[in-house]
């Protein structure tokens, strides 16, 4: 991590506009590059995810494998609310974040003074045990089937409303929470808070002699992480129109890490984004065209993170970086940007 | 009386399935307890196990014409031994490839090693689905081994007692090793400070070599082990690593018989709910290690891990 | 797999190995595929989802085999209406969030006219729920679960296989008076198995007999010592499981070690084969359910076979089983359907499916089948077997005891729960 010098942080950058005019015209230009709308929408949704986990694990530091399991609670609290409650986009959504942070925030009760393995470790076991209750409790879960049938209400904003039927139509809504989410956690990890947190990665034991309440601040970043989380997965369930455990289980969990990863969440805050894209986009690649697709995929991963254990985010730095040095003088705009892709 | 003589075959069960257990977290907990790394290829690994020795034990007569015939005219009992001391051989190497390419990682964050695992487990995965095809395989056992017996009037499988006497000798033989020999010592000694193993002139990156390869064959032959009793299929390593993981937790990272008696401990729990609440035999063992880690943070005999920091 | 996809499979990943993995790479292959649709006079494009990975990787490939063969057999004809047939399989991964994606990707990018395949409920109804929404007609081929043609029932959805109300309707009346009237239920602690322990404790009852106990097995066990030692100490006179996928490869191994199986009567749902092709006999315990075997002993039979063999000459699976029987039948069924209403109008297909009648010759059973416009549940002869010791040929591991027909072992509460789309309410389009 870089020591940032004292620079007002904007609510814009030129990072966030790259990516919403390449992701805002993508209904244009998807099907002539051979990808469909829904594929979209699902790059979002885990952009959203991922971005959330990596507060959590590239700025606090800690590394949970059982955050699958807040995306699922996400999930299934926006279809009950639509089966039990109303048919309302806001208050599905809403019940998403709050059952997410809610669970969130009793688990990092548990995990909050706990650190690196040990905390890895713990995670997976609440991860496991919500991913079991999903499974198990068929009367309020639907159990293995899952929770069917869920409708994607209408986006309503008072005057009027707008239906998210159509997948384009669901990919501008889940873009705008992608655009809203992006600012929030920007902003926050360039405030006071994001700092402390990034603090207690570097050295947890300094931040609280400093007189900081570590406990207090992993659990908060914890159960941010989880409501984003959450979130992400409210908006799952309107996409697919059901909410499976399965988004539960360890292996999507573990997706979320290897995303995160892969971007290179570590060294840039745009890794997740960056690795929700390419993980998708090289798993229907590869998916469409073999079946064992499992193989490449896996020598992929492999592939990054013994060539490039930063990520594409810093082979991406690596890059501009070796472009300005190499222009001795007018390498201002090159090194400018490489400091941009740094948080 | 009657209760009690109902729960007695059920809690020599458990334990019999808790040694099991412990022999399967054994690799995993060497990897994790000298390279403080991860290892999800482990469930892997112990497939890949149980496949090259379902391989040796019977291998396609056409391959090597008459001297697969001969070798296939060998009493099953030979090819048995045979296939389970060759095969953890075998995938010690697959574990050597495995861990140079882990070189890279060394000095990084530790999560860079587990997701190399996570994908090299994936590779591994299909590659065992590419060669042998995605259907159930049978491993032949010996006879001396196989069938049941009767005791009391239930019936006990005369494999599952000689599978679990087996972990027992496999657990002893690597706790011999770590404690008598002087090996065992500088594995030890490297879980320890690696700084004063390098500093006493020892090869670290030679040791880890050995240490990732040991543990792979022990994850092999926990595969060969289980293969009669959970049978044989690609993905049937999932079902190892999560137990393993843990046993780990709750024995402590870095404790031997940490991980020992916590394998006990949640064979007897899972078996003791399989049989009086069995819906719940699987979430038993995770409520079982939250009991336990809220109380103790660091498992029952854990010490502080580098992996902490 | 065919040569044909293997050729093409290779000279993909070669296309692979050539471009990097940035954005120039997602115009390689698809914009060919795109430039190929449109000069080959619109070929029919058939979208296969199926496990290739996961739990049921390996019957999913079984069913992959038994579309191919009837779709090569059609295209020798000359195809649909004079359209060549193309098939495109995305792996469903064993995971309904998966199938999702595969059925929006095949539907919506591929513009596929018809989606196959599915071996697990959950991913079948994740497939049908975004087939439905698009009015794609879809075959759940080999999905047994009672829900998929009851409240999970969709209007473009038919299901081709058996499911556990028919099979216990087969089984448990039989069993009771050759084995005895105190049941134990062995239940897979999921939606499958808890609708088709019920469907026999239903059985049971009306027949007079008495449910001892009812043990649920939670997804995902392994170990099933402690059950099968409960199971001794309840001294049941017949055992009927419910437990599936690698629950029950796992169990099967357990119970062959103990003997358990002759020990006591057992009654399994159903065996797939190619969960229990190759095994030790010991193995297959009990009294089971299936929709078809390969030695059967009817017209036509024996060809089917020669063909399977003919076609798939280095399948480890030497003989087809129900399984690729079901994949077979549903994409024959289909494609006839469409060459008999004359055009692949997704609602003329559907009209045409909902009043099929397929005779016991041509579906090599011993009786005549019908698809329950209703439920959209193929109605077929349930066979029960069992081990076949002392078979001279290692492959021929069943002996068929029984067959009832579809009316005998009809799942009545189906109709009630089953609840279809309106046609108005269900897209139409021209595949």
């Amino acid at each position: 991590m870089q020591q940032t010098k004292a620079q007002p942080t904007f609510w814009i950058t030129r990072q966030m506009l790259v990516l919403f005019a390449v992701l805002g015209t993508m209904p244009l230009w998807a099907e002539s590059v051979g990808l469909y709308q829904y594929l979209g929408v699902e790059i979002v949704i885990w952009m959203i995810f991922a971005l959330g986990f990596n507060l959590l694990l590239g700025y606090t530091g800690l590394p949970s494998f059982g955050h699958g399991a807040f995306f699922g609670l996400g999930a299934y609290a926006f279809g009950l609310v639509q089966h039990e409650l109303a048919v309302s986009l806001w208050l599905g959504l809403l019940g998403a974040v709050a059952l997410a942070a809610a669970g969130g925030g009793l688990v990092a009760c548990f995990l909050s003074h706990r650190r690196g393995i040990y905390f890895a470790l713990m995670s997976i076991a609440f991860g496991q045990v919500f991913w079991f209750v999903a499974i198990k409790w068929h009367a309020v879960t639907g159990g293995e089937d899952g929770l069917l049938n869920i409708p994607r209400p209408a986006f309503d904003f008072g005057v009027g409303h707008l239906a998210l039927d159509n997948n384009t139509a669901l990919f501008y809504f889940v873009l705008a929470v992608l655009a809203v989410v992006i600012i929030g956690l920007w902003r926050l990890v360039h405030s006071p808070f994001g700092k402390v947190i990034q603090a207690v990665k570097q050295n947890e034991m300094r931040t609280a002699f400093v007189g900081y309440n570590v406990w207090l601040f992993k659990w908060s970043a914890f159960t941010i992480s989880a409501a984003v989380a959450g979130l992400a997965g409210g908006l799952f369930a309107m996409a697919q129109e059901s909410a499976y455990p399965d988004v539960m289980s360890l292996h999507a969990s573990g997706f979320v890490v290897m995303m995160t990863l892969i971007g290179g969440g570590f060294v840039s805050f745009w890794g997740p984004v960056i690795g929700a894209a390419v993980f998708f986009l090289a798993r229907d690649l590869l998916g469409s065209m073999t079946e064992t697709w499992l193989l490449w995929y896996g020598l992929m991963f492999m592939a990054v993170v013994v060539f490039k254990p930063e990520g594409i985010a810093g082979a991406w730095q690596d890059m501009v970086k070796r472009r300005s040095s190499g222009r001795e003088r007018g390498g201002h705009a090159g090194a400018a940007l490489a400091a941009q892709l740094k948080r | 009386m009657d209760a009690l003589l109902n729960l007695l075959p059920h809690i020599i069960n458990g334990i019999s399935l808790g040694l099991l257990f412990a022999l399967i977290a054994l690799g995993f907990m060497l990897i994790v307890g000298v390279m403080e790394l991860i290892n999800l290829a482990h469930g892997s690994l112990f497939a890949l196990g149980a496949y090259a020795a379902m391989l040796i034990i019977s291998p396609d007569p056409a391959w090597f014409g008459p001297l697969g015939q001969w070798y296939l005219g060998l009493p099953l009992t030979l090819r048995y031994i045979v296939g389970i001391a060759l095969a953890p051989a075998l995938v010690a190497i697959v574990g050597f490839g495995l861990e140079f390419c882990m070189r890279r990682t060394y000095g990084k964050d530790p999560l860079y090693g587990l997701l190399l695992t996570f994908g090299a487990a994936m590779v591994l995965e299909e590659s065992i689905r590419l060669f042998w095809g995605s259907g159930e395989q049978v491993m032949p056992v010996p006879q001396a081994v196989s069938g049941a017996f009767l005791f009391g009037d239930l019936i006990y499988s005369r494999y599952r007692f000689f599978a679990a006497g087996f972990a027992v000798a496999v657990i002893l033989l690597v706790w011999l090793f770590l404690e008598r020999t002087p090996y065992g010592a500088i594995i030890k000694a490297g879980a320890h400070d690696s700084e004063m193993v390098r500093a006493l002139g020892i090869n670290l990156t030679r040791l880890r070599l050995y240490v990732f390869g040991f543990g792979a064959s022990l994850a092999a032959i926990a595969g060969i082990v289980m293969t009669p009793i959970w049978g044989l299929r690609p993905h049937v390593g999932v079902d190892a690593v999560v137990p393993a993981f843990l046993i780990i937790v709750l024995g402590g990272v870095g404790s031997f018989w940490g991980a020992v008696i916590a394998g006990v401990l949640v064979g007897l729990v899972v078996g003791l709910t399989g049989a009086y609440a069995s819906e719940w035999s699987l979430l038993s063992m995770y409520l079982l290690l939250i009991a336990v880690v809220t109380f103790r943070a660091r498992g029952l005999f854990g010490k502080k891990s580098m992996l902490e920091a | 797999m065919s040569k044909k996809t293997s050729v093409t499979r290779r000279s993909a990943l070669k296309a692979l190995g050539g471009v990097s993995l940035g954005g120039a790479a997602f115009y390689g292959p698809w914009k060919h595929n795109r430039v190929y649709a449109a000069a080959s006079d619109k070929p029919l494009k058939i979208g296969i989802t199926s496990d290739a990975s996961g739990q049921y990787a390996n019957s999913g490939a079984s069913d992959r085999r038994g579309m191919h063969m009837a779709i090569e057999e059609f295209n020798a004809k000359g195809g649909i209406n004079g359209r060549k047939i193309e098939t495109i399989h995305i792996d469903t991964e064993t995971t309904p969030a998966t199938g999702s994606r595969a059925a929006e990707r095949l539907i919506s990018r591929e513009e596929c006219g018809f989606l196959i395949g599915a071996v697990s409920s959950g991913v079948a109804n994740a497939i049908s729920q975004v087939a439905q929404k698009y009015g794609c007609v879809y075959l759940n081929t080999n999905s047994s679960s009672p829900t998929e043609s009851g409240e999970n029932a969709h209007r473009v959805k038919f299901v081709w296989d058996g499911n556990g109300n028919n099979f216990a309707q087969a089984a448990v009346n039989n069993a009771m008076t050759a084995y005895g009237k105190d049941w134990l239920l062995l239940t897979n602690d999921y939606v499958w198995g808890h609708n088709t322990s019920a469907a026999t404790r239903k059985l049971v009852d009306k027949y007079g007999g008495s449910i001892v106990d009812e043990i649920l097995v939670p997804q995902g066990t392994r170990d099933f010592s402690s059950i099968l030692l409960k199971v001794q100490q309840a001294k049941p006179s017949v055992v009927a499981a419910a437990v599936g996928g690698d629950d029950q490869k796992a169990m099967r191994q357990q119970v062959a070690q103990l003997g358990l199986g002759e020990n006591m009567a057992w009654i399994n749902n159903q065996q797939d084969w190619p969960d229990v092709y190759g095994l030790p006999l010991e193995n297959l315990f009990g009294v089971f359910g299936t929709t078809w075997y390969y030695k059967l002993g009817l017209p036509g039979v024996s060809e089917f076979v020669a063909r399977y063999q003919a076609m798939y000459p280095e399948t480890a699976m030497q003989v087809p089983g129900n399984v690729f029987y079901n994949g077979y039948m549903a994409t024959r069924e289909l494609l006839s359907a469409c060459e008999r209403a004359g055009s692949t109008n997704n609602i003329k297909v559907i009209k045409e499916l909902e009043q099929l009648k397929v005779s016991a010759e041509d579906r090599m059973q011993h009786h005549d089948a019908w698809m329950n416009p209703n439920t959209h549940q193929m109605q077929q002869t349930i066979y029960l077997a069992t081990a076949n010791h002392g078979a001279e040929d290692k492959d021929d591991m069943f002996k068929i005891l029984s067959n009832s027909s579809p009316e005998a072992v009809q799942d009545k509460t189906a109709d009630a729960a089953a609840n279809l789309e309106p046609y108005e309410a269900t897209p139409s389009y021209e595949a």
